[in-house]
C-alpha cells in the first residue's frame, strides 16, 4: 500500500469487509453455473460452446482495449468473463458463433470501456449488446430457435397432446406452437385478425382460448420451470436460475429489492391485464408471465448490477416496479414478444434521476 | 485572413460536424446512405452559400436588433426554394431527403455562419467561408454515409461492395447506428488531431 | 416608438420581397411538379396494364380505381388502383393492376416510409414481383397461410401489404357494376 492510499480521509463509519470485485464477479459467475449445466444438457455441446466464446471474447476485448488506453489490465476480475457470458445468455442456442462474438466485443467497447470501463458505465453492457444484435440481425437472433431435445414440438412440449389433431384443425395454429417461444405465441393470441383466422380454420371452434389455456396448464408450467422449452440459452430453467439467484441472496452479493419488486409487479399485472378474450381467467397467468422468457435471468442477475442500478433502497423499489411495469407493457401490447431486456436498459438510464429524487435526508439540518 | 484559409479551414481545422458539432439533425437523420448524404451536403451547402452572399450583402442595412429574423427570412426563402427546385426536377432525390430538407432552414451551421461569419464580412470572404464550411459539411456526411451504408448494407453508392456471405448489421442504418458511428468518427478525428 | 416602427417596416420589407420570390419560383415549379406525379402514376399504370385506354372510377367505398379498356373492342382488361394501409411506420402506399378475373398482373410500391434494411426492402423486385398471378385467396402471407413470402424481419410490413391488396381487390370485385357497363 502506498502512502497515498493511508492517508486518504474519508466520513465514518469505515466498514470493512472481505467483498471486492474479483469476489463478486466470480461469484456471480458461479450462480449462473446451473443454468449453463441445465442449458448444455437441453441443447447440447453448442450452447457450452457459445457461452464461452462470448466470455472469452469479451475478456480479450477487454484486455485489448485496457492496453490501447495505457490502464492496467484488469481482467482476472471477471466482470468481462460475466458480461460475455450474460450476453451468450440472451443468444439462442442455434445462432451462428460469430453472433456472441460480435456482440461481446460491442458490449465491452461500446457499452463498458468507451464509458471509462468497470463502474462507469451507464447502462448494463450484456444487455446493451443484445439490443445491439437484435437490431442489426433480427433473424439470425430469433428464427430458428433451437428444438429441444427429445420433443418433436419446440415451442410447447405438452402441446403434443393436442398437435396431432391441432395439424388438421388449423395448419395455421400448429405452425404457431411448433414454431415459435410460448411468449411468442401468446403475443399472437393477442392478435385479433390471427384469433379469428385459426379459429375459421377450425370451423368455428375456440381453437385460440384453448392454446391459450393450455399455456396455463401445469404441465407447461413444468416445463416452463425446470426449462424444457425454447427460448435463450441462459432462459432456459427458472429452476436453475432461482437456484443461482439463492446463492447469490445467500451471499449477499445481490439485494432482494429489485429481484422481489420486478417479479412481483410482472406476477400482478400480468394477473390483471394478461387474459385475451376467449379464454377462461386463469390464476395460473402470473405464473406462466413470471417463469418464461428472460424475466428470470433479468431481474436476478442483470437488474442487480451494482454501476447502474440505483443504490438506495427506495430507489430499489422504484427500479424494480419499473422494470416489471415496462416489461409488462411490452409484453402485452408491444411490437416484441419479451421486454426485459428493453425495459432493464431504459431503467438503467432513469438511475440516475431515480438516486437524485430518493437521496436520503442529511440529519441535524434545519429544515427550509 | 486569405481566402484560401477561409476556403480550407471547413475541411479540418473548423470542421462543422466533428469539431464545431453543428447541424446534428441532417447529420444524424439523413446519411443511412452515401448519396442521401451527398444531396443533402449540396442542398445545405447551396443555401449556404446564397445565404451567407446574400446576408454579407445586406449587413450594413439590418439594424441588429432585428439580424436573426431577417437572416432566418432569407435562409427560408432560399430553403423553400431548393425544396421546389428539387421536388420539380430531382424528385427521386427530394422523396428521399423529404422532411429534411425544410429542416436546412434550423441548421445550425447556416445561422451560424450567418451570425459568426458573414455578418462581419465581405462578400468574397463570405464566398469562401461558405464553400469552405459547405464542402466540410458534405464531405463529412458522406464520410458518415459510406460507414453507415458499407456496415448496415453491405453497398457504396448503391453498390455492392462488400462480399455476399457479408450479413450487414442492420443497426448502423437505424437511428442508434447513427449516434455510434458519429461518437466513433469523431473519436478518430481527436485522435488523428492530438497526434499532430 | 418611431425606431420600433422602422424596424418593423424593415422586417416587414425583406418579408416582402422574400415572399415575391417565392410566388415567382412556385408559379414556376408547381405545373412541373404537378405534371411530374400524374406522369409517374400514368407510367406506373402503364406498366401494369400496357395498351390500355383508363377510365376513373369511385367504389361505393370510397376507393378511386381505374378501369382498364382495349381502345380498339373497348373489352375490359382490369382494373388499377393505389391500396394504402399502415405498416410498421409509415403507410405503405402500393399501386396494383388486376385482370378482369382479379388476378393481380402486377404491384409496385410507390410510397412508404418503413425501416430501412427491414420493411423498406418492399419496394425490391423480388418481394412485388411474387404477386404477380396471384388469385384473391392466396394474397395472404405465409404465416396467415398464404403464398406471400414476407419478408424477413417484417412480417407487419408484408402484412399490411397483402392485407391491403386483398381488401381493394374485394372492394373493386364487389361494386355492382365494376366495367360501367349496363
Amino acid at each position: 500500500m502506498n502512502i497515498k492510499d493511508k492517508l486518504t480521509v474519508s466520513a465514518a463509519p469505515h466498514v470493512h469487509d472481505k467483498t471486492t470485485v474479483k469476489n463478486v464477479m466470480w461469484n456471480v459467475v458461479l450462480a449462473l453455473v446451473p443454468a449453463l449445466i441445465f442449458a448444455t444438457y437441453y441443447w447440447g455441446i453448442r450452447a457450452l460452446l457459445l457461452s464461452l466464446t462470448g466470455a472469452v471474447t469479451a475478456v480479450v476485448c477487454e484486455a485489448l482495449i485496457q492496453k490501447l488506453r495505457k490502464v492496467p489490465i484488469t481482467v482476472h476480475d471477471g466482470s468481462a468473463f460475466l458480461t460475455g457470458l450474460l450476453l451468450a445468455f440472451n443468444i439462442h442456442a442455434g445462432a451462428p458463433i460469430w453472433l456472441p462474438v460480435i456482440g461481446a466485443a460491442f458490449a465491452i467497447t461500446v457499452g463498458k470501456q468507451v464509458f471509462g470501463g468497470l463502474g462507469n458505465n451507464p447502462v448494463n453492457p450484456a444487455l446493451l449488446g443484445r439490443v445491439f444484435l437484435m437490431a442489426s440481425w433480427p433473424t439470425q437472433m430469433t428464427a430458428g430457435w433451437v428444438a429441444v431435445k427429445d420433443s418433436a414440438i419446440s415451442g410447447l412440449n405438452d402441446l403434443t397432446r393436442i398437435a396431432t389433431d391441432l395439424q388438421s384443425l388449423s395448419p395455421k395454429a400448429y405452425e404457431l406452437v411448433t414454431s415459435a417461444t410460448p411468449l411468442k405465441v401468446a403475443q399472437t393470441l393477442r392478435d385479433s385478425s390471427f384469433v379469428a383466422d385459426i379459429n375459421a380454420q377450425a370451423g368455428g371452434l375456440n381453437l385460440s382460448g384453448r392454446i391459450f389455456s393450455s399455456l396455463t396448464e401445469m404441465e407447461t408450467l413444468k416445463s416452463l420451470f425446470w426449462g424444457n422449452i425454447g427460448g435463450c440459452i441462459g432462459e432456459v430453467s427458472a429452476f436453475a436460475l432461482l437456484l443461482g439467484a439463492a446463492y447469490l441472496l445467500y451471499k449477499n452479493i445481490i439485494e432482494w429489492r429489485i429481484p422481489l419488486f420486478y417479479i412481483g409487479t410482472v406476477f400482478v399485472f400480468s394477473f390483471l391485464f394478461g387474459g385475451i378474450p376467449g379464454s377462461e381467467i386463469s390464476m395460473m397467468l402470473p405464473f406462466f408471465h413470471i417463469f418464461s422468457g428472460g424475466l428470470m435471468l433479468g431481474a436476478f442477475f442483470m437488474a442487480t448490477d451494482y454501476t447502474t442500478t440505483p443504490l438506495t433502497k427506495k430507489g430499489r423499489i422504484i427500479f424494480g416496479i419499473g422494470c416489471g411495469l415496462l416489461t409488462i407493457i411490452i409484453r402485452l401490447v408491444g411490437g416484441y414478444p419479451e421486454g426485459v431486456s428493453y425495459s432493464i436498459l431504459f431503467m438503467n438510464v432513469m438511475t440516475p434521476l431515480i438516486d437524485m429524487l430518493t437521496r436520503p435526508k442529511a440529519f441535524g439540518r434545519v429544515k427550509k | 485572413m486569405n481566402f484560401a484559409k477561409e476556403l480550407t479551414k471547413g475541411l479540418i481545422k473548423d470542421n462543422p460536424i466533428f469539431v464545431l458539432v453543428l447541424g446534428m439533425c441532417p447529420t444524424l437523420a439523413v446519411t443511412t446512405s452515401v448519396i442521401n448524404a451527398l444531396g443533402m451536403g449540396f442542398a445545405a451547402t447551396f443555401v449556404l452559400l446564397c445565404s451567407n452572399i446574400i446576408i454579407s450583402l445586406i449587413k450594413n442595412i439590418t439594424p441588429s436588433k432585428i439580424r436573426i429574423p431577417v437572416y432566418i427570412v432569407v435562409i427560408a426563402a432560399f430553403v423553400s426554394i431548393v425544396d421546389m427546385v428539387m421536388a420539380a426536377y430531382l424528385p427521386a432525390l427530394h422523396k428521399s431527403l423529404g422532411l429534411f430538407i425544410p429542416l436546412i432552414v434550423v441548421n445550425c451551421i447556416i445561422l451560424g455562419r450567418a451570425e459568426a461569419f458573414a455578418s462581419k464580412n465581405n462578400v468574397v470572404m463570405s464566398i469562401a467561408d461558405a464553400l469552405g464550411m459547405g464542402l466540410g459539411f458534405t464531405l463529412s456526411l458522406s464520410l458518415v454515409g459510406t460507414v453507415r451504408e458499407i456496415v448496415g448494407a453491405g453497398t457504396w453508392l448503391g453498390m455492392r461492395v462488400t462480399p455476399l456471405t457479408y450479413d450487414p448489421a442492420l443497426i448502423a442504418i437505424l437511428a442508434p447506428g447513427a449516434f455510434i458511428t458519429l461518437g466513433f468518427l469523431m473519436a478518430l478525428m481527436n485522435m488523428l488531431k492530438e497526434k499532430k | 416608438m418611431k425606431y420600433y416602427l422602422k424596424l418593423g417596416l424593415i422586417l416587414f420589407i425583406f418579408c416582402a420581397v422574400a415572399s415575391g420570390i417565392l410566388a415567382y419560383i412556385n408559379t414556376l415549379t408547381a405545373p412541373v411538379i404537378a405534371e411530374r406525379k400524374a406522369l409517374a402514376e400514368i407510367q406506373a399504370r402503364e406498366a401494369l396494364i400496357p395498351n390500355a385506354e383508363f377510365e376513373e372510377k369511385e367504389s361505393d367505398q370510397g376507393l378511386t380505381y381505374y378501369l382498364a379498356k382495349d381502345p380498339e373492342t373497348d373489352e375490359i382488361l382490369g382494373y388499377t388502383f393505389i391500396a394504402a394501409d399502415l405498416g410498421y411506420s409509415s403507410t405503405v402506399q402500393t399501386m396494383v393492376g388486376v385482370d378482369s378475373e382479379f388476378k393481380v398482373l402486377g404491384v409496385q410500391i410507390i410510397d412508404q416510409g418503413e425501416t430501412p434494411g427491414l420493411g423498406a426492402n418492399c419496394t425490391l423486385p423480388i418481394f412485388t414481383n411474387q404477386f404477380s398471378g396471384m388469385t384473391l385467396e392466396e394474397i395472404y402471407v405465409d404465416k396467415d397461410g398464404g403464398v406471400v413470402v414476407s419478408l424477413s424481419g417484417a412480417t407487419i410490413t408484408s402484412r399490411c401489404i397483402a392485407n391491403s391488396l386483398r381488401e381493394g381487390i374485394i372492394d373493386v370485385k364487389d361494386e355492382p357494376n365494376p366495367g360501367g357497363e349496363q
